[in-house]
């Protein structure tokens, strides 16, 4: 209940209209939200675009593709290596300035690509200063300012920024593709570069704030003189927020989130290096398994949306847990069904569950550790789910050159995609998250029962 | 064993070359639009989309401000 200067302390029509009209009609939260994807979509799109200059590059360098994916292989582990740094500097100087200089020095470096002349330029440039900075554009930068921006709608919030990796890489892909054709590979890389360093920052400029305070706003636009405002979200803390990051180790549900993350880096890499080759040795062309796969891309960025939706109504856990079991029956589908049918079964089943894991996991994180250390507590999780993936895709290839065939890795994606999701669901989100069990910080500073740490 | 590069070689973050030109080639044949226009309409789509965000904003904060 509001309270106004009327009879009784009840609102006036004066009031009433004084507040409408002080309280925006859109949140500005959501414009950030815009801003972040673009930063996100021109982010992961430039990357995946990558692959498109490989051919080029053997021709004009007279090099083998190894060598060039050599440069390709050690940016995916130097990027990251960069997702707990860039968490850290996120938690201590805020997402803003992380992002603008992440940014800047990317798209300097991206312009740069096109004065490189050999692959150990390429290396240098693309595999440690660029795979390095733009580290620094992840979603352990952009998801912790989501989280200090949203609450109540923070799933759909995180959802439609993961959905931009999703439109970068439908949009960007075939736009340096057709650069190259048009401009050549250096000029497509200046491009690139200058729709980072002059449409990219200025938009960041513009638009992102760390934090809703800094333009005297509260976290999910709630009004500061009302009642929610006054003892809501901006104001509570859960029983697990942590001070310091460390902190967070020594309880439960980091470890059952990070373990889910582990596995899905697994089961997601894997399937993306070792899906096409999969199709043919089931005699199936490359061009229907490309089809398949565009499919399941395309299911995943509507599927990320509407988990996102649903994570703001129902207990996050409970969807994370349905994600992995459901992914773990996509992956049954490649061992029991026949290939022609298996490829399209896992196309629609796994591209449901494919993006989803990420707004689940990252908004699960801030509800139960808070967003204090998000930065730190996210990039770790994302430094595991890298390098899963990376050991998966080594995995994978060797079963198959030994064995002649992908059932065992498949068998044992779908068991730990099983126990993914049981310990996910065995996550205590009611006794665990400020969604579902929140103090308000005044209680809990005077009675000091709690490790601290508000949003 | 397999070869290392063998794998890096297939990694999954850059798009597959030969999975790529196999998409454009399609793309081309499905749209029929030539390699310039499609730069012409994908490239506005680009540089609009944040520029009409990035104004829209700054209209916002100003009501904000007010």
């Amino acid at each position: 209940m509001s309270f106004g200067d009327g009879p009784d302390g009840l609102l006036t029509n004066k009031d009433v209209s004084e507040k409408s009209h002080n309280q925006p009609r859109l949140f500005y939260g959501w414009y950030i939200i815009a801003a972040l994807f673009f930063a996100t979509f021109l982010s992961i799109g430039a990357r995946q675009g990558f692959g498109v200059f490989v051919k080029t590059w053997e021709e004009d360098w007279a090099v083998s593709t190894a060598a060039i994916s050599f440069a390709a292989a050690i940016g995916t582990l130097v990027n990251g290596f960069s997702q707990p740094v860039f968490g850290w500097l996120t938690d201590k100087f805020g997402g803003r300035p992380v992002l603008l200089a992440s940014f800047f020095v990317t798209g300097l470096a991206t312009a740069g690509v096109a004065t490189i002349s050999s692959v150990l330029g390429l290396m240098v440039l693309y595999g440690f200063i660029i795979s390095f900075s733009s580290g620094g554009i992840g979603f352990q930068t952009t998801g912790v300012i989501v989280a200090r921006w949203f609450e109540k709608k923070r799933g759909v919030a995180m959802a439609v920024l993961v959905s931009g990796g999703s439109v970068g890489g439908l949009v960007f892909v075939p736009f340096l593709s057709y650069l190259l054709i048009e401009v050549g590979w250096q000029l497509a890389w200046i491009i690139t570069g200058l729709i980072a360093l002059l449409i990219g920052i200025p938009l960041l400029l513009i638009v992102v704030k760390s934090k809703p305070d800094d333009i005297g706003l509260t976290i999910d636009g709630v009004d500061p003189n009302s009642e929610e405002g006054l003892h809501g979200s901006a104001d509570a803390v859960g029983p697990k927020f942590v001070d310091k990051w460390f902190d967070a180790l020594s309880s439960r549900p980091i470890w059952q989130l990070s373990f889910g993350y582990f596995v899905c880096g697994i089961t997601t890499t894997s399937i993306g290096v070792h899906f096409v080759r999969w199709a043919n040795s089931e005699d199936i062309t490359t061009g229907t398994a490309a089809l398949a796969f565009g499919l399941l891309s395309g299911i995943n960025a509507a599927g990320v949306l509407v988990v996102g939706m649903l994570s703001d109504r129902f207990q996050r856990k409970n969807l994370l847990g349905g994600v992995y079991l459901l992914r773990g029956l996509a992956f049954l589908t490649l061992i029991f069904l026949p290939g022609d049918i298996a490829l399209w079964a896992f196309a629609v089943i796994g591209g449901m569950s494919w993006l989803a894991t990420v707004p689940l996991t990252a908004s699960l994180t801030a509800d139960v550790y808070g967003v204090r250390n998000l930065g730190m507590l996210f990039g770790l999780a994302n430094m595991s789910h890298a390098f899963g993936g990376a050991l998966a895709v080594f995995l994978f290839g060797w079963a198959f050159t030994n064995w002649g065939s992908y059932n065992v890795p498949f068998v044992v994606g779908a068991f730990t995609l099983l126990a993914a999701g049981v310990v996910c669901l065995s996550i205590s989100e009611k006794t665990n998250s400020v969604r579902f069990n929140r103090i308000s910080q005044s209680n809990e500073l005077d009675s000091g029962s709690v490790n601290a740490g508000a949003s | 064993m397999p070869n290392p590069l063998e794998t890096v070689l297939h990694h999954s973050e850059p798009i597959d070359p030969t999975l790529w030109e196999w998409l454009s080639a399609k793309i081309d044949h499905v749209l029929g639009i030539s390699p310039g226009a499609m730069v012409f309409i994908l490239g506005t789509f680009i540089v609009l989309s944040p520029i009409i965000v990035g104004i829209a904003a700054f209209m916002k904060r100003r009501d904000i401000k007010r």
